[in-house]
């Protein structure tokens, strides 16, 4: 897997300075690349989480029985348990069965299938947020379902679910410091190996802290950007 | 052109169309008037089928639209629909309103269906306004967009449902016109209205419906100067 | 009878006095009685390290436990437990949410920067633990260039760390629980566990269907586990010693040693 080359094994750096400064300046590169791992992460689940919530959403709104069931399931149970568990479940559990698999991608399906009963939900309403009065238009001028919910609802949809999908983004970035518990060597990983060997819970911490907050809030600017050049079509 | 056998259709427990018959002939226009929740509207959405029916058949040109073979999505562009509340698609442009279903639908290319846009829209007196997204006209545009929008489809007949209920007064008349123009050239027209002067004018037939039944149709003379039924005679007493 | 007389008049007088100053002192008196008898030691521990530490129904059980409680008892405190992550431990020390902790905790330089330990309660060592089909690691040296795990700040987790700076390709798992590691040399994840001898001999006893085993010596003999307090806290160190050497001497150790292993 070339992640280890773009974002580096990182070795920590062990000294147990009384200088909590020192420890944040000697495993500075560690933590950014573990904040690389981090993003990676978190933006291919979502991506995951997006085609897997289009799906479930529809499903959820369809008429046949079948597909309705199975969506709602699927969102009900990644919605109903700890995400903890669903990621000690699928490492441990399942998807040994299916593949010999390591964390970074376990991670990946962990937090794409959580995510994806969020976005399902979020699909589904957005989709009913939507105006019954335009699938009347478009279903008036011939279009079937499909043609319906492709041209005209789901790019209207699409306008209301920003806002909430920019907070998925940023509650999927969090969650994904739960990921540490199989060793993925994200931002959080990181952080509780050096403060293993250091001790200092205030310095690893608060830069951790800070390194979440400053990508958390680029990605709701740019999700402020989006929004407010969509709003003004 | 339309014809609507014994229809009946509820919700719920609520019956809103109890047994209607009803025909239009082709170039002909039809007004059906009648007080609120008389069932008018859902008649002409069980015409395009809207609303399913619970009983009852429907035939355009022939065709059955109430039989389960039928594909309706074929029928329902042969015959265009007018909101209330005009129902344009907020994230496309006039043009785009226009050019969508045929489109999408007939697959007609993109240089034809924009010039037959521009050419409806040249009708509805609005090709300024091509490129404009809906949020910025008005009412009584918005309106005229929808039309245009009904008419790209090339239908064999517009449904209109209460087409000048949600404008302001000062654009009713504006709507009208087109409206008015359509029917000069003979387009079969069934409008839902509560536009009485519009319906003596232009209708060639005036049907009044309450509860769900047809209680009187004829010419529009006849129905507004001499209604023979006494609910009849009663509504127009209070619109009139 | 004279003599009796006198003593039964010092006894009455005694109990009279003693109630009377009671009496005065109302409720803070019961109270100071009652934290003289009954000092309270709040201890830190992690209790996922069988046999060590674990939670057995709601009950923290394990040599460990044992021991602390039986330290206690010697000392006349009564023993507070609380749960806490492991790497938790030292800070929790440093800002006083807990009195000592005991833990299966290495004695080693890093920490005594940090905390101060007891005399060594216990020998520890590491161990390699391995897959049951695995043939190719053998000793300390066959760990080169594999896969390790081992359980965040533990000395073995130190190893492994030493190992892949020997040897960049080494890859590194550490994990928050040993539980975990274990799954994960089950799973085939990775190629061997690095850790405390007792623990690992523990869990693979216990384990009746583990697909595991222990390979190779006992190695990093001086690993000896210690009771850690907040660094010159020496009135609580000195209890502890006082207590250690006390169930040392009565026996106490021997037979909670002898429950365990």
């Amino acid at each position: 897997m070339p992640l280890v080359e773009i974002f580096g094994l990182g070795v920590i750096d062990n000294i147990t300075s009384q200088y909590g400064y020192k420890v944040i300046s000697n495993n500075l590169v560690y933590f950014l690349g573990g904040a690389g791992y981090t993003v990676f992460i978190t933006a291919l689940s979502l991506v995951m989480g997006m085609i897997l919530g289009l799906f479930a959403g529809l499903g959820k709104l369809s008429n046949k029985k079948i597909l309705c069931f199975l969506s709602t399931a699927y969102i009900d149970f990644f919605r109903g348990t700890p995400l903890f568990v669903q990621i000690f479940l699928l490492y441990f559990g399942i998807l040994p069965l299916f593949y010999d698999n390591d964390p970074v991608t376990s991670a990946i399906i962990a937090l794409g299938l959580n995510s994806g009963a969020y976005i399902g939900e979020i699909i589904r309403s957005g989709i009913q947020a939507v105006d019954h009065g335009q699938i009347e238009a478009a279903r008036s001028l011939g279009m079937n379902q499909r043609q319906a919910m492709t041209h005209v609802i789901l790019p209207q949809a699409f306008k209301i679910v920003i806002p909430p999908m920019i907070n998925e983004f940023i509650a999927l970035l969090k969650d994904s410091s739960l990921l540490s518990a199989i060793t993925v060597p994200e931002l959080m990983h990181r952080g509780d190996l050096v403060f293993a060997n250091t001790y200092q819970a205030t310095w690893v911490f608060g830069a951790i802290a800070v390194i979440y907050f400053i990508i958390t809030k680029i990605i709701s600017v740019i999700g402020d950007k989006v929004e407010r050049r969509l709003a003004t079509d | 052109m339309i014809q609507v056998i014994d229809v009946y259709k509820s919700f719920g427990q609520l019956q809103v169309l109890k047994g209607v018959n009803f025909q239009v002939a082709p170039r002909e226009v039809v007004c059906v008037i009648g007080p609120s929740g008389s069932g008018k509207s859902t008649l002409l959405r069980c015409i395009n089928q809207l609303e399913a029916t619970n009983s009852g058949q429907v035939y355009i040109d022939g065709e059955e639209l109430t039989h389960p073979k039928t594909d309706i999505n074929q029928i329902r562009q042969q015959v265009g629909m007018v909101f209330q509340l005009f129902n344009l698609f907020p994230h496309k442009t006039t043009l785009e309103n226009i050019t969508m279903a045929p489109i999408k639908i007939k697959g007609i290319n993109k240089a034809d269906a924009e010039k037959l846009a521009m050419e409806l829209l040249g009708k509805v007196g609005l090709t300024d306004k091509a490129h404009v997204y809906p949020g910025k006209l008005s009412g009584g545009q918005k309106q005229r967009v929808a039309i245009a929008r009904a008419l790209a489809m090339q239908p064999k007949v517009m449904l209109f449902d209460e087409p000048t209920s949600a404008l302001d007064p000062e654009m009713v008349g504006e709507v009208l016109a087109v409206m008015k123009n359509l029917a000069f050239e003979g387009m079969t027209m069934v409008v839902v209205t509560h536009e009485m002067g519009f319906a003596r004018e232009v209708g060639d037939r005036v049907v009044f419906m309450d509860e769900g039944i047809i209680v009187e149709e004829g010419l529009p003379q006849d129905i507004f100067d001499n209604p023979q039924n006494p609910r009849t005679q009663a509504f127009l007493s209070k619109v009139l | 009878m004279k003599k009796y007389g006198r003593l039964m008049i010092a006894v009455l007088l005694t109990v009279a006095l003693v109630f009377s100053v009671a009496g005065c002192a109302g409720q803070t008196g019961d109270q100071n009685q009652a934290q003289q008898q009954q000092k309270v030691l709040k201890i830190g521990t992690n209790a996922t390290f069988p046999p060590f530490e674990m939670q057995d129904n709601n009950e923290f059980t394990g040599f460990d436990m044992d021991l602390i409680r039986a330290i206690g008892e010697e000392q006349g405190y009564k023993v507070e437990i609380n749960h806490m992550d492991f790497k938790a431990l030292i800070p929790s020390l440093g800002n006083n949410k807990i009195d000592a902790a005991i833990a299966g905790m290495s004695i080693t330089e890093e920490r005594l920067e940090s905390v101060d330990f007891t005399d060594a309660y216990f020998n520890a060592g590491l161990i390699i633990a391995v897959a049951n089909s695995n043939e190719s690691i053998k000793t300390t040296e066959d760990l080169k260039g594999r896969k390790l795990a081992a359980q965040n700040g533990t000395i073995g987790a130190a190893y492994c760390v030493e190992v892949k700076k020997q040897d960049p390709k080494t890859e590194t798992r550490i994990f928050d629980d040993i539980g975990a590691a274990f799954m994960e040399l089950e799973k085939g994840g990775v190629d061997a566990v690095v850790n405390d001898h007792p623990v690992t001999a523990y869990y693979l006893k216990t384990t009746t269907s583990t697909k595991a085993k222990m390979v190779g010596d006992i190695f990093s003999a001086d690993d000896q586990y210690g009771i850690a307090v907040k660094k010159g806290n020496a009135e609580t160190l000195d209890m502890l010693n006082e207590g250690l050497n006390k169930i040392k001497a009565n026996g106490k150790y021997d037979e909670i040693y002898k429950k365990w292993f």
